[in-house]
């Protein structure tokens, strides 16, 4: 008799560990700390980073601790850097938040009490929210991989967008759309805050310039097992655009269930999906990914450090880099620039003072992206760059200002 | 109408999947009464087996999937030697921990072997069917034909055989299996071993139209302890209901009812059936 109620009891605990799963299998390596005893002129600088490591979104966390560990080994192996006559190297810490705002905060806070870290590094616009209520008190810089509008618009003095917005992407994929394929779209964003975001600000965009959504939805790729029933009930209004995004490999599986259901038209791609990842997992098919509108993948950039780093990064890690690896190596750089020019390894206001040249200082074979100066709120400045696929070609197009 | 059918197919798939998973699930409850969460592990397991048997050793599919229910059957019997026969008389709730700790046991050991990111499994019948305005991929036929023709196999296997018996007389009645001279530990493995061979089969079919990844098992194993708690713990006829009603509520009450409610509908689902049935709707006698 009691086992049925043992069993609900059983459900709810298998529920919570769902949550929770192994929320403290954090794992820290100190990178490159090995040899520091033997030199006794050179000092520590932490540099912290929380971020999925396990869980659902484990691989999105690998690719961007990826570009950070490259830079700093490289950094280190060469001897460190100098600032204001000391030589300095970097130690670089990483704890697990399982994508979890909370935990992310919980690490921002162990990093800042043990490891005294001044810049911590975060992918997700959830963690990077829970850590700017307290990183001004506690004088931390978040280095914010994400391309959340929102984060640098309630003026927190120390954060530093790495990516480009994805508000810049939004005129440019309507028009190229509604030209190409036609007004109709259907909405079918991931179900984050992230693609809730996105798809409100495509909305009115779409509107005002005389589209229709036929119609909305969202896909939660951490519940849905199977994406074909809701592409179509998306299919069957009909569209000649579908508004898709996540990480890329589940967002590939969308594209390939509306391919095989007869879909002919275009698809809108959120940025956080790529189009080289989604074409791998369509066994390299570029051609069903014909008509999309996506941002450019750092494969098929032209930055004076591009092909040096996608030749390292293949060595390294057997595969070719995404942005999120990309933009990494690039801001660990630009940050020892920063240092540089602030004179200071610690003084973290000047740091951020200092980024808007720094990104433009990173010596010229380190530029994996060529950032034209860091901005008030603490934003990257780009020129919008956005890619297309027409008869199974990526080609890019640079949109104006 | 073409609609309806398309997602009616949907659903089935949806189902198969479900079903094949949830057997395995309630097979190990009907005869031990452990509530095994590391199933979806196993799952998990079974994929990247296949997965594995085919691109490292370049098998056919057909081939890998045996492969992978033979290991992953070897890996479950392991599971109830190592862990569970050594429980078999401490508390209940130490069963349901060690299932736990065996989970993220093998998922962190798969995250560390074969890492983190999404493998696509492509079989040789990637082909689609068009039947009007109707198109199925070859892949979703293979699921459902295959878990309907394992399901009628593991009918007769249980119905049948002496094996199947000593199974089923075990979960009627342990003491008095005992006492007819049933082996109590040879049934456990057994059981083990289809449930495990089960969740093979279930992941190697449903990667194809799906993605590898170490955290997959999460996704099928909380929908098949909701239809094998639909079902009665325990029954497998209830499982096989349980699975076709969610995969077929998931998808047609997406097209009808409303696609942003579709979790909710399998929830109000589930609590009105316990409401009406408080054992599920095919539950027998657990004592």
């Amino acid at each position: 008799m009691n086992l049925k109620k043992g069993l609900f009891y059983s459900l709810l605990l298998l529920l919570m560990l769902a949550l929770t799963a192994c929320g403290d299998s954090d794992e820290a390596s100190s990178d490159g700390s090995g040899d520091s005893k033997d030199d006794g002129e050179v000092i520590e600088v932490p540099i912290g980073y929380t971020g999925p490591l396990s869980g659902p979104a484990a691989y999105y966390g690998e690719n961007t601790t990826s570009g950070l560990k490259m830079a700093i080994d490289e950094i280190n192996e060469a001897g460190g850097f100098e600032v204001d006559g000391k030589q300095y190297k970097f130690k670089y810490i990483q704890l697990d938040d399982q994508y979890l705002p909370n935990e992310a905060a919980n690490n921002a806070k162990r990093l800042v009490q043990e490891e005294n870290a001044k810049i911590i590094f975060n992918p997700h616009s959830g963690g990077i929210y829970a850590m700017q209520v307290f990183n001004e008190q506690d004088g931390f810089l978040i280095g914010a991989y994400t391309s959340e509008p929102g984060i640098i618009e309630d003026g927190n003095s120390l954060t530093w967008r790495i990516p480009p917005g994805y508000d810049g992407y939004i005129e440019p994929f309507t028009e190229y759309q509604m030209e190409r394929f036609g007004k109709k779209i259907a909405f079918l964003p991931t179900a984050t805050q992230y693609g809730k975001d996105w798809a409100a600000l495509l909305k009115p965009v779409w509107e005002e310039h005389g589209g229709e959504i036929v119609f909305e939805t969202e896909i939660d790729f951490n519940k849905d097992t199977d994406v074909q029933p809701i592409v179509t009930n998306a299919l069957k209004h009909d569209p000649d655009v579908l508004f898709i995004g996540g990480p890329s490999e589940p967002t590939a599986l969308v594209v390939k269930a509306a391919r095989e259901l007869g879909f002919e038209g275009g698809f809108i791609i959120m940025d956080q999906a790529k189009l080289d990842e989604m074409a791998a997992v369509l066994g390299d098919n570029m051609e069903l990914l014909e008509g999309s509108a996506g941002t450019l993948p750092l494969i098929y950039s032209d930055f004076p450090g591009t092909p040096a780093f996608v030749e390292k990064y293949n060595e390294l890690y057997d595969k070719n880099p995404g942005s999120e690896a990309g933009f990494h190596y690039f801001a660990v750089y630009a940050l020892v620039e920063a240092m540089k020019i602030a004179g200071s390894v610690d003084d973290i206001e000047a740091i951020r003072a200092a980024l808007d040249e720094a990104v433009r200082s990173v010596p010229e074979d380190k530029q994996v992206y060529v950032i034209d100066g860091v901005d008030e709120s603490g934003a990257n400045v780009f020129q919008v760059r956005m890619a297309v696929v027409e008869d199974g070609e990526v080609v890019e197009i640079t949109a104006d200002e | 109408m073409d609609l309806f059918i398309q997602q009616l197919i949907n659903g089935l798939t949806l189902g198969s999947v479900y079903i094949l998973v949830g057997i395995g699930l309630t097979l190990v409850f009907g005869i031990l009464h452990i509530p095994n969460f590391a199933h979806g592990a196993l799952y998990m397991l079974g994929g990247y087996v296949t997965f594995m048997a085919m691109t490292s050793l370049g098998l056919h599919y057909v081939l890998g999937i045996i492969i992978s229910m033979i290991a992953v059957a070897l890996i479950a019997v392991l599971m109830e030697r190592g862990v569970f026969h050594h429980l078999r008389n401490a508390p209940p709730i130490h069963d349901k921990i060690a299932a736990i700790g065996i989970m993220l046991f093998l998922e962190a050991l798969v995250l560390v072997v074969w890492g983190a990111e999404y493998r696509n499994m492509n079989t040789p019948y990637s082909g689609t069917l068009n039947l009007g305005a109707v198109s199925i991929s070859t892949q979703r036929i293979i699921i459902i034909a295959v878990s309907v023709i394992v399901v009628l196999i593991l009918y007769w296997f249980l119905k049948k055989t002496m094996v199947g018996a000593s199974i089923i007389a075990m979960a009627q009645n342990r003491e008095g299996a005992y006492l007819v001279g049933i082996n109590a530990s040879k049934v456990a493995m057994m059981t083990f071993a289809i449930s495990g061979a089960l969740a093979a089969l279930a992941a190697s079919l449903s990667t194809p139209i799906n993605l590898l990844f170490p955290a997959m098992g999460h996704l099928v194993i909380m929908k098949a302890f909701i239809i094998v708690i639909i079902g009665g713990m325990g029954s497998i006829p209830g499982a096989i209901f349980g699975g076709y009603l969610l995969g077929i509520t998931e998808s047609l009450g997406a097209t009808y009812i409303s696609s942003d409610y579709k979790d909710l509908i399998a929830f109000v689902l589930l609590v009105i059936i316990m409401t009406w049935k408080p054992r599920g709707l095919f539950a027998k006698e657990v004592h």
